[in-house]
């Protein structure tokens, strides 16, 4: 048996062994892929920067926007501080922010090598790489900001680049001490969600109570230099050292689980398939269907409605954790719709996605027939049937989370008339919600999805199918809330707000009609396509790969 | 001296949620002993070797590998994991595999070592190539070499026969034995009943739960597990 040299520097040798495969895998890139990848990031980084020179304008702001900045300024620069905290506790509490090779934790974190030495290079790499791009990205914030505002470019500069610097540093620390600590994922989410929410009470000036404002200031300093944001620049760059000595106390069984699925999970967001990543994030968050249901359906034998039994069997072992989401959604949605019955339109928007969102988890099922095409080959009822019979449980979770939202909407400002209104948009917004939903798991993936079909269309029309097969799942969801809008524009026309509401659900429901009659009938639709190709054989039913 | 075990597990348990993968479990294993792990699919073996090698975290209880809790750097040093699915570098050959899970060990072997071994699992000719090309079988191969290239106490072996042909399944056999004869304990995850015959203890698992710790014949292994 071989025998190891007890004096062997193994962190020297594993220093020595990575320098080995770096220099073997850069002299493997070529030249001109080099060339393409930075042209291809000028590029993007350009249009970035178009776009967010053509958000934030260059119109200066007056006195009374300039005093409205200062005041609230680094309370929103605090929330958005909140945010990248949660973020990084969330990726830390399952086993981030550091992705490791899966050959690295099963070769390097099982060997006798120092754990800390061994991953603090990654981290380090990983972590100067995203400080990198937020100096970038927050100086070109600053440069843009500092035509709107009074004071030195400069300063704007050099403090937008400072801040997002700062946010990726606690961000990362944050993630990197929560990893170590093995912080349990619901804790990791709770405590982000409770800085979110202080800052966001903050930045609406109701309780001056988060910590985070703090870090605003650094953003904020042009306008004023603040001890407390010098004190947030200590605890983040604390934080990260924090982080750094205790890397090493990392969860392989989470490092693991996380190089298995980041990779696929990456590829599947490349390639634009929505139904994958919700997959894989179920299994990077380890949810997973309960053992023993909520409420248990006796097995009678066979049912009159096999589908909708099978359904609620499904729906009644989600894990409390997919039940948190889809409460968290609800009161989203609510409190977006009466954002925007308040007048704030564009919240309809969030409204929409947040039902969408919840739609994708009411649609599980239907899903699941989906992943596993072969399952309906093998039954003797047409596909579109089966997938059609799916709907109605997933309309009934679906209405069960709308009236949840609807309740917080009222509950903000209880009225009858209010509760007319909502009593009428509830059932639109969970048709949205499904119709959304529906649309975007039955589709194909947008890259390499398609079938011969696609071939008939001009190459140019490619971009175009993207941007629609992107937008319009989520679009008919927000299409769900227009009863809403209808209503508003009645109460403020003093016309019959109910009445609106109700005209406008006519549309919404022969929308969701039209979507039915699709799930019903896309096989023959795709079928009678694909035979006028002439070239082609006679296309299967199967168009999708996901079996497992 | 008191004798250190090459693996003691007090408690050691695996819950997922509601899903007990492996229940509290007590196990000794002593330094040279030869353990087969027999049990159905699900029945917590793959659990139980993999929380012994350090890559599941404990829900419950303590395991020790030569009186270090696991995960520890001595732990590391004295475990060797051959995973049924082998995990390799995609950009390292057959014996770059070698040269640095060696290094991670403080080995210093040479060339010849590599080679020897390779060539006893029917390896030498494709010694240069990527892995990551590589059929099932000659992964799993790979992932053998990779494994009894440094030093250990304790080999956990899962499900070592499957993809093998049968010059690699008797191959393998003899390295075993081998190992074995070198003083290191060796568990085998198995579903064959036929390689109880070559322990020295077989330990039965079924649904998480040890049914069986003690000699048994392939029939009596048949019995407690199914066929």
């Amino acid at each position: 048996m071989l025998t190891a040299d007890p004096d062997a520097d193994l962190e020297f040798s594993l220093a020595e062994m990575r320098r080995q495969r770096k220099r073997k895998r850069l002299a493997d890139v070529h030249i001109i892929d080099a060339l393409y990848r930075a042209d291809l990031t000028a590029l993007v980084g350009g249009g970035a920067i178009y776009a967010l020179a053509g958000a934030i304008g260059d119109t200066p702001l007056n006195a009374g926007q300039l005093d409205s900045v200062t005041a609230h300024g680094a309370g929103w620069l605090g929330l958005a501080m909140a945010f990248a905290v949660a973020i990084g506790l969330r990726s830390g509490s399952r086993g981030g922010p550091l992705v490791l090779e899966q050959a690295e934790v099963r070769h390097v974190l099982l060997a006798p090598v120092d754990r800390t030495t061994a991953v603090r290079g990654p981290a380090l790499r990983q972590v100067r790489f995203l400080v990198f791009v937020a100096i970038l990205v927050g100086a070109v914030v600053g440069i843009l900001t500092a035509r709107r505002l009074d004071g030195n470019a400069a300063a704007w500069t050099a403090c937008g680049a400072l801040y997002a610097a700062v946010a990726v540093t606690v961000s990362y620390g944050a993630a990197l001490c929560a990893a170590a600590w093995r912080l349990p994922s619901w804790i990791g989410t709770t405590i982000g969600a409770a800085l979110v929410a202080l800052a966001l009470v903050d930045g609406l000036d109701v309780v001056n109570l988060s910590p985070l404002t703090a870090w605003g200031e650094i953003g904020m300093w042009p306008e004023g230099f603040g001890l407390l944001g010098l004190a947030a620049l200590v605890v983040s760059v604390t934080v990260l050292l924090v982080g750094f000595v205790r890397v090493g106390d990392l969860s392989v069984e989470a490092a693991e689980r996380r190089s298995t699925l980041v990779g696929q999970l990456r590829f599947a967001a490349t390639l634009q398939d929505l139904r994958t990543v919700i997959v894989l994030r179920r299994q990077l968050a380890i949810e997973l269907p309960r053992l023993r249901p909520w409420l248990r359906l006796p097995v009678r034998g066979t049912g009159r409605l096999p589908v909708w039994t099978r359904d609620w069997r499904g729906i009644l072992r989600w894990p409390a954790a997919r039940v948190g989401r889809l409460a968290l959604l609800a009161v989203s949605a609510g409190l977006a719709l009466r954002g925007a019955w308040e007048g704030t339109t564009p919240l309809l928007g969030l409204a929409g996605v947040a039902l969408f969102i919840a739609g994708l988890d009411a649609v599980e099922p239907l899903a699941q027939e989906v992943d596993h095409p072969s399952r309906a080959e093998t039954i003797p009822v047409e596909r579109g049937v089966v997938h059609v019979r799916h709907l109605p449980a997933a309309v009934a979770v679906m209405v069960l989370v709308a009236i949840v939202g609807a309740a917080v909407a009222l509950a903000l400002e209880p009225s009858v008339g209010g509760l007319a209104v909502a009593a009428v948009c509830v059932v639109p917004a969970a048709l949205g919600g499904v119709a959304g939903a529906v649309t975007s798991v039955l589709s194909d993936p947008v890259l390499g999805g398609g079938g011969d079909a696609w071939a008939l269309v001009a190459p140019e029309a490619a971009g175009m199918r993207l941007v629609m097969r992107t937008a319009w799942p989520p679009a008919l969801a927000i299409g769900g809330t227009l009863p809403l809008l209808a209503a508003r524009s009645a109460a403020e026309h003093n016309t019959s707000a109910v009445g609106a509401a109700l005209t406008a659900s006519i549309l919404v429901v022969a929308v969701f009609a039209l979507v039915v009659g699709w799930v019903r009938w896309r096989d023959d639709l795709h079928a009678a396509i694909e035979r006028a190709l002439p070239s082609k054989p006679e296309p299967g039913a199967k168009d999708r790969t996901r079996e497992t | 001296m008191k004798r250190k075990y090459a693996l003691s597990a007090s408690g050691a348990a695996k819950i997922y949620g509601d899903l007990v993968a492996l229940a509290p479990l007590d196990l000794a294993i002593k330094q040279g002993e030869r353990i087969a792990l027999v049990g159905h699919n699900g029945s917590g073996k793959s659990t139980f070797l993999r929380l012994a090698a350090g890559l599941l975290d404990l829900t419950e209880g303590t395991i020790k590998v030569i009186g270090e809790p696991v995960g520890t750097s001595p732990a590391r040093a004295a475990v060797s994991f051959l995973p049924d699915e082998p995990v390799l570098y995609d950009d390292l050959s057959v014996r770059e595999h070698m040269a640095y899970i060696a290094a991670l060990h403080g080995v210093e072997a040479s060339p010849e070592t590599f080679d020897t071994l390779l060539d006893r699992i029917g390896l030498l000719p494709r010694a240069d190539d990527l892995p990551a090309r590589f059929s099932r079988g000659l992964r799993q191969k790979t992932s053998i070499a990779v494994g009894l290239v440094r030093p250990f106490n304790l080999l956990l072996v899962d499900e070592p026969f499957v993809g093998l042909d049968v010059s690699g399944k008797e191959a393998l056999l003899e390295l075993l034995e081998e190992v074995h004869n070198d003083g290191a304990a060796v568990v085998v995850a198995t579903h064959d009943p036929s390689y109880v015959e070559r322990v020295d203890r077989c330990v039965a698992l079924r649904d998480g739960q040890m049914i069986h710790n003690g000699p048994a014949t392939p029939s009596e292994v048949v019995e407690l597990v199914g066929a």
